[in-house]
């Protein structure tokens, strides 16, 4: 188990370089010359030079790379441009934000989706077994915004159950504040999850009791509570794996989502850097989503191998 | 040198894969599920307002000031007026077009690269193969939605870069998608017949496996389009689209969002119609998916 | 007494009305303590059917009439409660493959103590663990310590295989009921399991219900036989005598087939036809289709069991005439076959 650990860690490295190369070349590839925006359309070829020096625009992209990498790691990210402060900060503190909001989420969307993917697996041919069925495969479809909205205007402004926007009530608020005001926008980004989650889970139970060891675990006398719990306990690998692939999104809507219900995390920091054409903060908003989506994923598969030690020597 | 079409994979042929039949399709006793005829039919639908939309919504992109926010049916707007004044059924039938466009182009370009990326990595030896997977696992790596902004950002808004965004977007699964398919393939004799008899690598790829992949391929992308229809909408939403005054789905939707307190409906509308564009692809999506498993299994 | 099965006019079938299979007509078999019996016949035959029946492992849409007692118990009008206690504690299953019945992501340790402290044959986790490890040793198993922790991936067929039957005997069993257990492993391995079951026999008075379609597996074991076709006992006795005089067209269609080495060259002996799939109804006798000491009476009533010498029965008139002096067998037949199958 720990070689497998190492193995994947190690695996991540390249992964995890392959990443950065690729936000930061998507710097590189904005038509048009900064430095020219940069210093004004009168200034001399000799004042371009000199900014372009001191940017170190002028060095070969190899080396602008690894400059800007090396100082990625050391926490150094640049400048936001919109907001004259350090990337680095702005984008931790915010992404804080929206980790809590993930989590929230994903608790959630595994509970709702093995609800949702249990009864129609126990119950199919009953109602409640076909509602939750047609529920798995609408959310699959549910647009972050177009939900977002929908709860809104019907929910908060409609029943005034929950709050509008914001992560705190005035006056800072305990968990029980955080959790009420992160409610709405958790269950938005879980509808698909959910549904997704609620799929594989109805269809690896209904795998799991047909296999063959289900009518062995009956022949010893076991009750069928019992055999339920083994069939689930074998529904994990995959809902592991499904789980995993639903932090990815989860990770991208965010975008939606905070904006939407004003919810102070890396998510609206994208909205509002796309707006200002913040390049700084984007780049660093992804890296620091890309890193953790990696990150997430090493548990997730270490999680899969703990259960499954079939695909230890993967 | 014949290719082996799906038929010869059906259950009782000796190179049949060991696919599970669907139990819906027993259970009805129906070849074709009802589901590829009537998402089809609504999917058809939606290509076709694609494609004539905007000639046949007329003026879309000014209105009159003192129309503005009318409620639905008012003043013979069907479902009322937008902040400017503009009628929102005709919005909605130009903006199809656009959303159309950025859902249709990225899965079909991305469907052609990541294919045959997908299959040549699938073909290929040891180093080559593991060296196309760990790029393809870098992207992976990127929450899908931040790398399509991180592009299209870069690049500006428009439509042109919503597509080229989606495209790259979308390349890694289906490439990971064909690339399962082709080894998939590999372990079957016939691979090991065609390998023995001399044919080239290309020929391979070309006669054999290509025909044996797109059925799946092809199912897969079809659940793609509502997945890129969702994310050029986000897209839009978040300024990187279609500029205004020209409509598009999402665009549409952030545009009237300062109005949803007082007219929630001008921003509901364009959020409802994506959604239910998405659900149509995804259920025709999953009706091909079962249709593909039923051919699979009892041919 | 108490592990005395007897069953009696089982008949199980599934699903009702038109679609009705009725896989097992009115069977009677009776095991006595520490007893053998070989349910022996080929698929579709209602063996499997049977075995899984006594143990009430169907659940609805199922209809099983018919009496199985247990040590004078009745089975079949159990609470589902009790039978549950039953199953895996006084009756115990071998399963066909060992891979299927094995709960791919626990250890084999896992799944003996499970057995264990479910039925409260121990009352602790160290006594049961302690018991696994005893109960893996007796199967066999050479290093019980690393197969006690190992998940059934980790381990070949045969070694799975003794593991299930560990997990069957795991509470000492009344009877243990195998169902194919040879099935799907090597040729090799077959006879050490079949060993294993004569040597666990032997050491406690558990009797054994064998299914099978092997007639040397059959032989091997001694006991009672049960050759079963379409549902129905064609013939019984001791295993010996049926197959060194079998009384039924069908068993000595069966035996004659047999390929043998040392047996002069020629065409390999068939049975013509096929023999019907699970359920399948036809009036009369249900090999009358394939026999060849068919009669215009053979389609009408199907034969029952009567008896053909000292504890054995035959399903047939027609072999065995009332004048008991010599049973007809067929030219094309040879009762001499079995002869060469102690060869």
């Amino acid at each position: 188990m720990t070689r497998f650990l190492a193995r994947r860690l190690l695996y991540a490295v390249p992964v995890l370089l392959g990443v950065s190369i690729i936000v930061f070349l998507t710097v590189k590839i904005i038509p048009g010359d900064p430095v020219a925006t940069l210093a004004g359309i009168n200034s001399t070829d000799a004042q371009k030079a000199a900014l372009r020096h001191s940017l170190g625009l002028d060095k070969n992209i190899v080396v602008q790379f690894w400059t800007w990498l090396t100082h990625a790691l050391e926490g150094n990210l640049g400048t936001s441009i919109a907001q004259h402060r350090p990337t680095a900060g702005l984008v931790m503190s915010a992404f804080g934000n929206t980790l809590i909001l993930a989590a929230y989420a994903m608790i959630l969307a595994v509970v709702l989706g093995m609800l949702l993917g249990g009864v129609a697996a126990l119950k199919p041919r009953s109602i409640i077994g076909r509602v939750c069925s047609a529920i798995s495969s609408i959310s699959v479809s549910a647009p972050q915004y177009s939900v977002a909205l929908l709860f809104i205007i019907f929910i908060s402004l409609g029943t005034g159950a929950f709050p509008v926007s914001g992560m705190h009530g005035t006056g800072g608020g305990g968990v029980g504040d955080l959790l009420w005001h992160g409610f709405l926008p958790a269950l938005t980004s879980a509808l698909v999850p959910a549904g997704m989650i609620g799929r594989v889970f109805r269809a690896s139970l209904l795998d799991a009791l047909g296999m063959d060891f289900v009518e062995a675990l009956r022949a010893r006398g076991l009750s069928t509570n019992r055999i339920l719990f083994h069939a689930v306990h074998n529904t994990l690998p995959s809902l592991l794996t499904m789980a995993g692939l639903q932090v990815g999104y989860l990770l991208g809507g965010v975008v939606f989502v905070e904006t939407i219900f004003s919810w102070p995390g890396l998510g609206e920091l994208l909205f509002n850097s796309i707006s200002s054409r913040d390049l700084p903060v984007i780049q660093a908003g992804v890296l620091v989503s890309a890193a953790a989506f990696v990150l997430v994923n090493i548990v997730v598969d270490s999680a899969h191998a703990l259960i499954d030690s079939r695909v230890r020597n993967t | 040198m014949t290719s082996i079409t799906t038929a010869d994979l059906s259950a009782d042929s000796p190179l049949a894969p060991p696919v599970r039949a669907r139990r819906r399709a027993r259970a009805t006793g129906r070849r074709i599920p009802l589901g590829v005829y009537l998402y089809g039919g609504l999917a058809g639908v939606l290509v076709l307002l694609g494609i004539i939309g905007p000639w046949v919504a007329g003026n879309v992109t000014s209105g009159n000031l003192s129309e503005r926010l009318l409620g639905m049916g008012a003043g013979g707007h069907l479902l009322g007026t937008d902040g400017q004044g503009r009628d929102v059924v005709a919005r909605l039938i130009a903006g199809a077009r656009p959303s159309m466009i950025s859902a249709l182009l990225p899965v079909a370009v991305s469907g052609l690269l990541g294919s045959g990326l997908g299959i040549a990595a699938g073909m290929a030896s040891g180093w080559l193969h593991s060296l196309i997977m760990r790029i393809l696992d870098v992207f992976y790596a990127f929450p899908a939605v931040l790398l399509a902004i991180a592009i299209a950002a870069a690049l500006g808004p428009g439509t042109t870069t919503t597509v080229i965004a989606l495209s790259v977007v979308l390349i890694p699964p289906i490439a990971r998608v064909a690339e399962t398919e082709t080894m998939r393939l590999h372990g079957m004799d016939f691979m090991e017949a065609a390998h023995a008899s001399g044919a080239s690598t290309l020929r391979i790829a070309g006669r054999q496996v290509l025909p044996n992949v797109m059925p799946a391929l092809l199912v897969y992308a079809t659940s793609l389009i509502g997945l890129a229809l969702v994310f050029a909408g986000g897209m839009s939403f978040l300024g990187l689209g279609v500029a205004p005054p020209h409509p598009e789905w999402g665009q549409m939707i952030n545009e009237q969002r300062q109005n949803m307190y007082t007219a929630p409906m001008t921003a509901l509308i364009p959020a409802i119609v994506i959604f239910a564009a998405s659900l149509i692809f995804n259920q025709l999506g999953d009706a091909l998916r079962d249709l593909l498993d039923i051919r699979r299994s009892t041919r | 007494m108490s592990s005395h099965l007897k069953v009696t006019g089982l008949t199980t079938t599934f699903g009702r009305g038109d679609e009705a299979v009725h896989a097992v007509r009115g069977v009677d078999l009776e095991i006595e303590p520490s007893g053998t019996y070989v349910l022996l016949g080929e698929s579709g035959s209602g063996k499997s059917v049977t075995a899984r029946s006594i143990l009430r492992l169907y659940q609805s849409g199922t209809t099983i009439t018919g009496s199985i007692t247990l040590g004078g118990e009745e089975l079949t009008t159990l609470p589902e409660r009790r039978m549950r206690e039953l199953r895996g504690s006084r009756i115990g299953m071998v399963p066909q493959d060992p891979t299927g019945a094995l709960d791919p992501l626990r250890s084999i340790g896992a799944q003996l103590m499970e057995v264990l402290l479910v039925h409260r044959i121990v009352d602790s986790k160290a006594a049961a663990r302690a018991r696994a490890v005893e109960l893996l040793d007796r199967v066999g198993i050479a290093d019980p310590g690393r197969v006690v922790k190992a998940k059934p991936h980790m381990l070949s067929g045969g070694m799975r295989q003794r593991a299930v039957i560990a997990i069957a005997i795991a509470c000492n069993p009344d009877v243990l009921i195998a169902d194919e257990p040879t099935t799907a492993l090597d040729v090799t391995v077959q006879a050490a399991v079949i060993e294993l079951f004569r040597e666990l026999q032997e050491r406690s008075d558990m009797s054994l219900l064998m299914v099978t379609h092997d007639v040397g597996i059959a032989e091997e074991l001694g006991g009672e036989v049960g050759v079963m076709y379409a549902g129905r006992l064609l013939e019984t006795g001791p295993i010996g005598e049926v197959l060194a005089t079998p009384k039924h067209p069908y068993t000595q269609g069966l035996l004659a087939s047999l390929p043998s080495p040392g047996v002069e060259r020629g065409h390999l002996k068939v049975i013509p036809g096929r023999p019907p799939l699970t359920g399948e109804t036809a009036s009369g006798c249900a090999f009358a289709a394939r026999c060849p000491l068919v009669t215009d009476a053979c389609h009408v009533v199907p034969p029952a069991l009567v008896r053909v010498g000292t504890g054995r029965e035959a399903a047939c008139p027609v072999v065995n005439a009332p004048d008991e002096g010599s049973p007809a067998t067929v030219s094309g037949f040879s009762a001499g076959a079995s002869e060469e199958l102690s060869a």
